[in-house]
């Protein structure tokens, strides 16, 4: 049962690595724009599920300083501080993939990769 | 003590450069424009200042709030920032003074404002990045570089801007993700953030936690690999690069990509040291990576008939350069491999602003329309041609020093198959360009310009033409000067 | 969307987001929360008004140039605070170091300059998140 053990104690982990590979599959492979830009939201989470899960301590409690909280364990903030600053980032670039996505459905008319390629090889064909 | 504050100062001025333009919108553009220049000119007297003084006095270690390094953001100074912010600095005052003038084309007049706050936004991220000491802190600035690079991109409202936007996104994403996984792997090893205290504890986090720290090195390998365009992860530079505006085609590609392998080099020797690359055979990797891009770069750039991509694939083909000098780890591979970043630099901003310029007159992407061209537009057909065979590495050129010193740091290390390399690289150089000049200057079939008929082009635009051009040649005769400040800065990177 | 229940509803509900958002902002250090999640709030509210009661009606609330305010305001205040940091202690947002009050721990004014911060961030956060959801809806017309 020494496996067994060893994956629930390192559950966090291997979510993180899970939910990273899944969303690389879906950036890499699916040829919907719009689920790519969803993978891409999976993929940074499950970076940010590692990074957070880095910080934890079992038992802590937040690191805020209280008057009578002398001798509390806290959880190791900064991972978690960092990550916030990641989420905004993956926040931004969505929004910023999704108002390319507009525009590019509404100069194609198809949010299809393989379309897509499909019509810009035409139009460089007929030029 | 005002000159430690000169870092950040840089910043906060470019950043406030950036906030300031949509204040500015009622008011003439001039105004933006000139205030852009004073902004731009101080940051480059400041970064002279301090290139010379971290090499004379010593270098800057600068922490914000005065918190210690260990939690706080940490900037360094040191020969190696201050020198490529310099160049920074340099090439991005000449492509400034460039769009100044009406140049920018493709892009719409109310679009200025925004194409200059991100412009200055780009600006401060890669100087950011540069003195940045915490690998969290180049992260986020990384994003932010790569957010501006692609908005850039996608100011032009064309239909093909957007998908080239769209999977340039897509693929520099993917290389931040495989960034910040090796920056949470190497914080759960070493549990710093802090790059000078990462490398002293790496030897023992090696012993100890061997797999995150070789996982870790792949991943940030990868992901930086992806943004610098090394060859297997080019796929995206070509058709972003070819589709940006002229003036920002010559800051992606002659600066930011560049940037990146900045990254690369201090993560590769300041945050894992020579022995545990030594140890995990990375040069081998990357001179492999290298010697493949050179070749194939060159025949892919050979097949194009746009000369904007064509200038792309080269891009990926100088890439491969770099990597080379860099995979060599060695003082001298080091020491080729700055250099030619410099001098790419040069020679792919007076490229791209030269055909920025054709392109402007005569709407013509065409490799075939060049033909007679050097009637009609002397001087940006020549400086085309200047910096065209400094590519292929002519004498009296900085392009030739750089090969030069590529040549001699592989000797060195008795990688003899990779100087052969280096010469066909140069050679397929010699097919996709010659063609060119000859066909500018020797060729007036097609239509028999008049040497009277020079097309009158803003003095905005020629200045800066001309000086790259005097600068590429006076790097190319004058290499010893500029190899002082070269040589330490490798020197502070590889102790 | 014409539905009085929920233009009703959302009438209702949007006072009291705002004044939580405003509360997670304040108490940003001296409870989880802070500017981020605070002005994460606030903006919601803002988008939840502008999907009820239509863009037009949500531009007047909030307009452009008022976001566009707001975003320069936010980033100026913590260049600001930053700035006087550098100038009275020498490092660029020092805290303590440069005369902020330290206050009591647990009480609202404590911890210099982080309120200021926070509510900052909580500006520019609040303002980004309309005027990207703006941009985006502008977009799609």
């Amino acid at each position: 049962m020494d496996i067994v053990d060893k994956i629930i104690e390192n559950i966090n982990y291997l979510g993180a690595i899970a939910l990273f590979v899944i969303g690389l599959r879906i950036v890499v492979l699916h040829s919907n724009l719009i689920k790519r830009i969803m993978g891409l939201n999976i993929m940074g989470t499950g970076v940010f599920l590692f990074f957070v899960s880095i910080g934890n301590v079992t038992g802590g409690v937040p690191p805020i300083i209280y008057p009578d909280s002398s001798g509390a364990v806290y959880i190791n903030p900064i991972p978690s501080v960092l990550i916030l600053t990641g989420i905004v980032v993956v926040v931004s670039i969505t929004v910023y993939s999704l108002s390319l996505v507009i525009r590019i459905y509404e100069n194609y008319e198809t949010i299809d990769q393989k379309e897509l390629s499909r019509l810009i090889s035409e139009e460089a064909n007929d030029h | 003590m005002i000159i430690e504050q000169l870092p950040i100062i840089n910043l906060l001025l470019f950043l406030l450069m950036a906030l300031f333009i949509p204040l500015l919108k009622r008011k003439p553009f001039k105004i933006t424009l000139i205030l852009g220049f004073v902004v731009l000119g101080l940051v480059f007297i400041s970064s002279v200042y301090l290139l010379w003084y971290v090499n004379n006095v010593g270098i800057i270690i600068y922490t914000f709030g005065g918190f210690e390094a260990r939690f706080g953001i940490e900037f360094v100074v040191d020969p190696f920032s201050a020198l490529f912010t310099t160049i920074i600095a340099i090439l991005a005052a000449i492509i400034y003074i460039y769009s100044s003038g009406d140049a920018t084309d493709g892009i719409e007049k109310t679009e200025y404002g925004r194409y200059y706050i991100l412009l200055f936004l780009l600006l401060m991220s890669m100087f950011g990045i540069l003195y940045t000491n915490d690998i969290f802190n180049t992260y986020v600035f990384i994003e932010i570089l790569s957010i501006t690079t692609c908005a850039i991109i996608s100011i032009k409202k064309k239909k093909d801007t957007y998908t080239s936007a769209f999977r340039y996104l897509m693929m520099n994403e993917l290389g931040s993700l495989s960034y910040l996984i090796g920056v949470a792997l190497i914080y759960m090893a070493t549990g710093y953030t802090n790059i000078t205290l990462i490398g002293e504890s790496m030897s023992n986090a090696f012993q100890a936690y061997q797999l995150n720290i070789v996982i870790a090195l792949g991943f940030m390998i990868i992901g930086l690999g992806i943004k610098a365009a090394v060859f297997p992860f080019h796929i995206w530079l070509p058709d972003a690069h070819s589709s940006a505006p002229s003036t920002s085609s010559a800051i992606l590609s002659a600066i930011v990509i560049k940037v990146y392998i900045l990254v690369f080099v201090k993560v590769l020797f300041r945050v894992f040291n020579l022995e545990i690359l030594n140890e995990m055979s990375i040069s081998t990797i990357l001179l492999i990576l290298a010697g493949v891009g050179m070749i194939m770069g060159s025949v892919f750039a050979i097949a194009q008939k746009d000369v904007k991509r064509m200038l792309g694939y080269s891009s990926v083909a100088q890439m491969g350069y770099i990597l080379l000098g860099i995979g060599l780890l060695s003082f001298e591979g080091l020491r080729a491999a700055f250099f030619h970043i410099l001098s790419h630099g040069l020679m792919k901003t007076a490229l791209f602003l030269s055909v920025g310029e054709i392109i402007f007159y005569k709407k013509t992407r065409k490799v075939n329309d060049f033909d007679g061209l050097g009637f009609i537009m002397p001087v940006a057909m020549g400086v085309f041609s200047i910096a065209a065979l400094g590519m292929i590495g002519l004498p009296l050129t900085s392009g030739f020093i750089s090969k030069l010193n590529l040549g001699m740091a592989v000797l060195d290390k008795n990688q003899t198959i990779f100087l052969v390399i280096l010469i066909i690289s140069s050679l397929l150089n010699v097919i996709y360009y010659l063609p060119i000049i000859i066909s500018a200057f020797l060729k007036n079939e097609k239509y028999h310009y008049r040497l009277e008929s020079i097309e009158k082009t803003p003095r905005t635009m020629i200045a800066p033409l001309i000086l790259l051009g005097l600068l590429i040649i006076v790097v190319g005769i004058f290499p010893n000067q500029i190899m002082v400040f070269i040589e330490s800065a490798v020197r502070s990177v590889m102790p | 969307m014409n539905d009085i229940i929920i233009k009703n509803i959302t009438r209702i509900v949007i006072p009291f987001a705002q004044i939580y958002g405003i509360f997670v902002i304040l108490n940003g250090h001296v409870s989880p929360g802070g500017g981020f999640a605070g002005g994460a709030i606030i903006g919601t509210s803002l988008i939840l008004y502008t999907l009820v009661f239509g863009r037009e009606k949500g531009r007047k609330k909030f307009s452009h140039k008022a976001s566009e305010i707001a975003e320069t305001g936010g980033i100026l205040i913590y260049v600001i605070v930053g700035l006087i940091g550098l100038v009275v202690a020498g490092r660029f947002l020092t805290n303590l170091g440069a005369g902020f009050p330290e206050g009591v721990i647990g009480n609202i004014i404590s911890g210099g300059m982080i309120p200021i911060l926070m509510i900052g961030i909580g500006i520019k956060v609040a303002s980004t998140m309309i005027s990207l959801f703006n941009l985006l809806i502008d977009e799609a017309i």
